[in-house]
């Protein structure tokens, strides 16, 4: 049986409408108007015990609410949802026994008081036995490097610090399930890493189950094992990271470095049909769909007509296969897809 | 012009907000109606358990104070004083210090931009219970409505004054609840808003009329009432006048040292 | 033995709730211990709401001996009671006034994420150190008007007296969590509709008598603020027309108390957390 499972999840948003400016509030005034926003539109999801999920999708796709709906904080307008044998808003208390929660926006340490101070507080909520408590905390402590700033208040600690600490926070009480909401949202190279490494270590030795969302194709590379997108609060896509990539990454590119320019380009060419060419001076890239041609046939045929010193094949990169999820929403034709085109330009930031 | 068009528009950006919290507001108000409704009934109850007036006043002089009263505290709600000290407490400060704003007078468009809403909300209120309760006396001579606006003008003014000088203590404690708290409940003694100071034994008249307090709410009253004479009520409008202008001038120093110290000492 | 040990298992969660309420509570003093600034300032600010209150009653009565038959003392009892219920409702239950935020900006999600019932969490949300000032200026008041009764003080009187304040302050903070559920229908960064709520308390600080038989049935039955001070006042000074209904007290409290809860439930279904 799957750790969590929903089936046609669904929740429903009625957000106010407001024009803009004096008249616009004087009207908002005396008449309110609504619409209904399906932020999450019946999805069904499977996850099993152990299993480290990347859940993307861009701003407003409806990541957050589901992840608010697994973790017992919103009600579900519909559909059913269970979490470790638990309906989780129903349960709430006994469902936060079993996970653990990181916001990457905000904490769940007391803002005024040190950070440790936190920690022993969790430990009475949680009500964690004393030798496993201590016993977490010494590891975590040493893992995540929280020793420096133990007895700082959080709120005079770094944002860097502040999430780390937060991380232990949240591992305390050993969850079967952590949720990471942009767990390394504004954080620097080293930190981000740390965080990293700390998660994986957590699926690999203690078989937790990690459900992350996030812009950042570094946590997904390092954490994840499966990639679930929503976008318009549905799942368009839902498989492992190869499957991915088999899917939506036909194209390959090799590149190579040539011995002196090509006379013409037009042999070559002709050699390569249904390829991409582009060439300047010493360098020559073709791209190519990898289930028509093998690597090596390209390069044999491009060796026919020039001289090569070197080359490289380009993996194809995370970002481009997601961004062309999303892509591949907008030529379905879909009304809203502006929102995603937005997000896939966020993610080649990322 | 140019140079204040900035501020208008900031005032009515906070009148926009206003009306963003209409739901808020209008439940502050009705709130203030319990209050405004128990001193009525309190306050009837004083006066018909009396045979005469009491302290020189009628029971439809009473009525009337008491609704002036109200319709004075109305105006520069906490809203006002709460968003400037949330400004400072919460370091929006710095970015004010960029801006090419007066502080003092970009706080005063946003104190005074929803001035006309309250006005409005409050004259509805007071026009409510004035029909429950009937008799509201009316100013005897026309002179003393234009007067009694003057002096609720400078009113406005020295509460202004006042709020921005206490706001400014957020710059020393976190928590300016108290401080805020502490302020009104002096301010609702000495101003005369509970009670006409004309009640109070004499210290205690001679204490009040040493505060800039009394100029909030019993000048403007006693103007409305037309209870002063002619000199008495000039004197009284000009000590109004000198407690708005250093008020808001030692909100300005209050000011610049608090800004000196957080420049140099860091938020 | 098995009676006994079902009985433990019973009370161990309401034992863990009150350890954890003053576990979290203890967690707020600390934090507000910090800034001692604010703390001297919050209780001189309590003490000078209480005194300019006292001031206003005090003035009144030098000018007539009795309000529509109570006496300076009762209703100074009255102000007195009000103040004390309110100082334990900041001082232990401040939390309450946080509520409207915690939603409003989704912070609340935090609480929800947590073993432990949300509403201990709201409750032991904050500390007002104010509330200490109120409670020993009112408990003073108390203490002096008492002595200006003219009743015999009997131990069984004095009992009484306990429980009637304990149920008056847990009408205030019942009346408080209640009308703070409002937090999960009307979405504001302020707590405006128990602040309203609130504001009817201006009617508990005079006797109801003086008011008209709206005003009466609003503070007796809709928000039973008149049981925070009135009839608890007529039972302590054995004004026998009110005694009678002053030993409702404790049973208004726990309906208050069932009302806030059942209220508070009902709104956190609605819970929508902000920002999708």
């Amino acid at each position: 049986m799957p750790l969590i499972e929903a089936t046609g999840l669904t929740k429903k948003f009625r957000q106010a409408v407001k024009e803009p400016g004096l008249v616009g509030s004087l009207k908002h005034f005396f008449t309110r108007q609504y619409k209904d926003k399906l932020a999450v539109d019946h999805i069904d999801l499977s996850i099993e015990a152990g299993e480290s999920v990347a859940y993307l999708g861009p701003n407003g796709a409806g990541k957050s609410t589901t992840i608010k709906m697994l973790t017992g904080i919103l009600v579900p307008t519909s559909g059913r949802l269970i979490v470790d044998g638990l309906v989780p808003h129903e349960r709430r208390q006994q469902n936060a026994r079993n996970i653990g929660v990181v916001f990457g926006q905000r904490t769940q340490l007391w803002w005024d008081i040190p950070v440790i101070e936190s920690f022993n507080l969790a430990r009475d909520m949680y009500e964690i036995p004393p030798a496993r408590y201590k016993e977490n905390l010494a590891h975590f402590t040493e893992l995540l490097g929280l020793a420096e700033f133990m007895n700082l208040p959080a709120g005079k600690i770094s944002l860097g610090q502040r999430m780390r600490a937060d991380l232990c926070m949240a591992l305390l009480h050993d969850p079967k399930i952590l949720y990471l909401d942009e767990p390394t949202i504004g954080l620097d190279i080293a930190v981000k890493d740390s965080i990293r490494r700390f998660v994986r270590s957590r699926v690999e030795e203690r078989g937790t189950t990690v459900m992350l969302t996030t812009h950042d194709l570094g946590d997904i590379e390092d954490i994840c094992d499966r990639i679930v997108i929503i976008d318009n609060g549905k799942i368009i896509h839902d498989g492992d990271l190869a499957a991915l990539k088999d899917n939506y990454a036909r194209d390959r590119v090799i590149h190579f470095e040539l011995a002196r320019p090509p006379e013409s380009m037009a042999p070559i060419c002709a050699g390569l049909p249904a390829c991409e060419l582009a060439n300047d001076g010493l360098g020559l890239s073709v791209r190519f769909d990898r289930f028509r041609f093998a690597a090596g046939e390209i390069a044999a045929a491009v060796m026919r007509h020039v001289e090569v010193v070197d080359f490289r094949i380009d993996e194809p990169e995370v970002e481009d296969l997601i961004r062309k999820v999303y892509l591949g929403q907008l030529s379905l034709g879909s009304a809203e897809s502006d929102a995603g085109s937005g997000e896939a330009k966020s993610l080649v930031e990322a | 012009m140019g140079r204040y068009r900035k501020y208008v528009s900031l005032a009515r950006t906070s009148l926009e907000i206003t009306f963003v919290y209409r739901a808020g507001f209008a439940l502050n108000m009705i709130g203030t109606i319990f209050y405004v409704v128990a001193m009525f009934y309190l306050w009837q109850t004083i006066f018909l358990g009396s045979s005469s007036a009491l302290g020189g006043f009628t029971w439809p002089e009473m009525k009337a104070y008491l609704l002036v009263s109200f319709l004075l505290n109305s105006l520069m709600t906490w809203f006002a004083e709460w968003n400037m000290s949330m400004d400072i407490k919460e370091g929006r400060v710095a970015t004010d210090l960029a801006r090419p704003m007066d502080f003092q007078a970009s706080r005063m468009a946003t104190a005074f931009g929803p001035l006309p809403f309250e006005l409005f909300s409050a004259l509805v209120v007071g026009a409510i219970v004035a029909t429950v309760f009937g008799g509201i006396a009316l100013p005897a001579d026309p002179a003393h409505l234009v007067v009694f606006l003057i002096s609720a003008a400078l009113a406005t003014l020295i509460k202004f004054g006042m709020v921005y000088c206490v706001s400014m203590t957020a710059f020393w404690t976190t928590g300016i609840d108290g401080v805020m708290v502490g302020r009104v409940a002096i301010q609702n003694i000495f101003s005369g808003a509970l009670i006409p100071l004309v009640f109070f034994p004499d210290w205690l008249r001679a204490l009040a009329a040493v505060l800039p307090f009394q100029g909030m709410i019993s000048t403007p009253a006693l103007t409305y009432l037309g209870k002063m004479d002619g000199p008495t009520t000039a004197l009284m409008i000009g000590l109004q006048a000198v407690w708005a202008t250093g008020l808001l001038l030692l909100g300005r120093l209050a000011w610049r040292g608090a800004v000196r110290a957080v420049t140099i000492n860091g938020g | 033995m098995a009676a006994r040990l079902a009985l433990a298992t019973r009370l161990r969660p309401a034992y863990r709730l009150v350890f954890l309420y003053f576990r979290c509570l203890g967690q707020q003093m600390k934090a507000i211990l910090a800034y001692e600034a604010d703390f001297v300032v919050l209780m001189i600010s309590a003490v000078m709401v209480q005194l300019t209150g006292l001031l206003f009653i005090w003035t009144i009565f030098q000018r007539i001996p009795n309000i529509n038959g109570w006496t300076f003392w009762q209703v100074v009892m009255m102000y007195a009671l009000i103040f004390v219920t309110e100082g334990v409702g900041s001082l232990f239950f401040e939390g309450t006034w946080r509520l409207s935020n915690l939603v409003y900006t989704g912070q609340f999600d935090q609480i929800l994420v947590r073993p432990v019932s949300p509403i201990v969490q709201v409750l032991a949300g904050a500390v007002g150190f104010n509330g200490l000032g109120n409670i020993v200026t009112g408990l003073f008041l108390i203490g002096v008007g008492i002595a200006n009764t003219p009743v015999a003080w009997t131990p069984g009187r004095l009992l009484m007296l306990v429980i009637l304040i304990a149920s008056a302050a847990t009408i205030r903070v019942a009346i408080n969590l209640g009308s703070a559920a409002s937090a999960f229908w009307v979405k504001a960064p302020w707590s405006m509709v128990p602040m309203f709520v609130h504001q009817l308390g201006e009617f508990a600080k005079y006797p109801i008598t003086i008011y008209s038989v709206a005003v009466q049935a609003l503070i007796v039955l809709a928000i039973p603020f008149a049981f925070v001070s009135f009839f608890p006042t007529a039972f302590i000074f054995g004004v026998d027309a009110w005694s009678i209904q002053g030993l409702l007290t404790p049973l208004v409290a726990i309906y208050c108390v069932l009302m806030a809860v059942w209220l508070f439930r009902v709104g956190l279904r609605r819970y929508e957390s902000s920002g999708h």
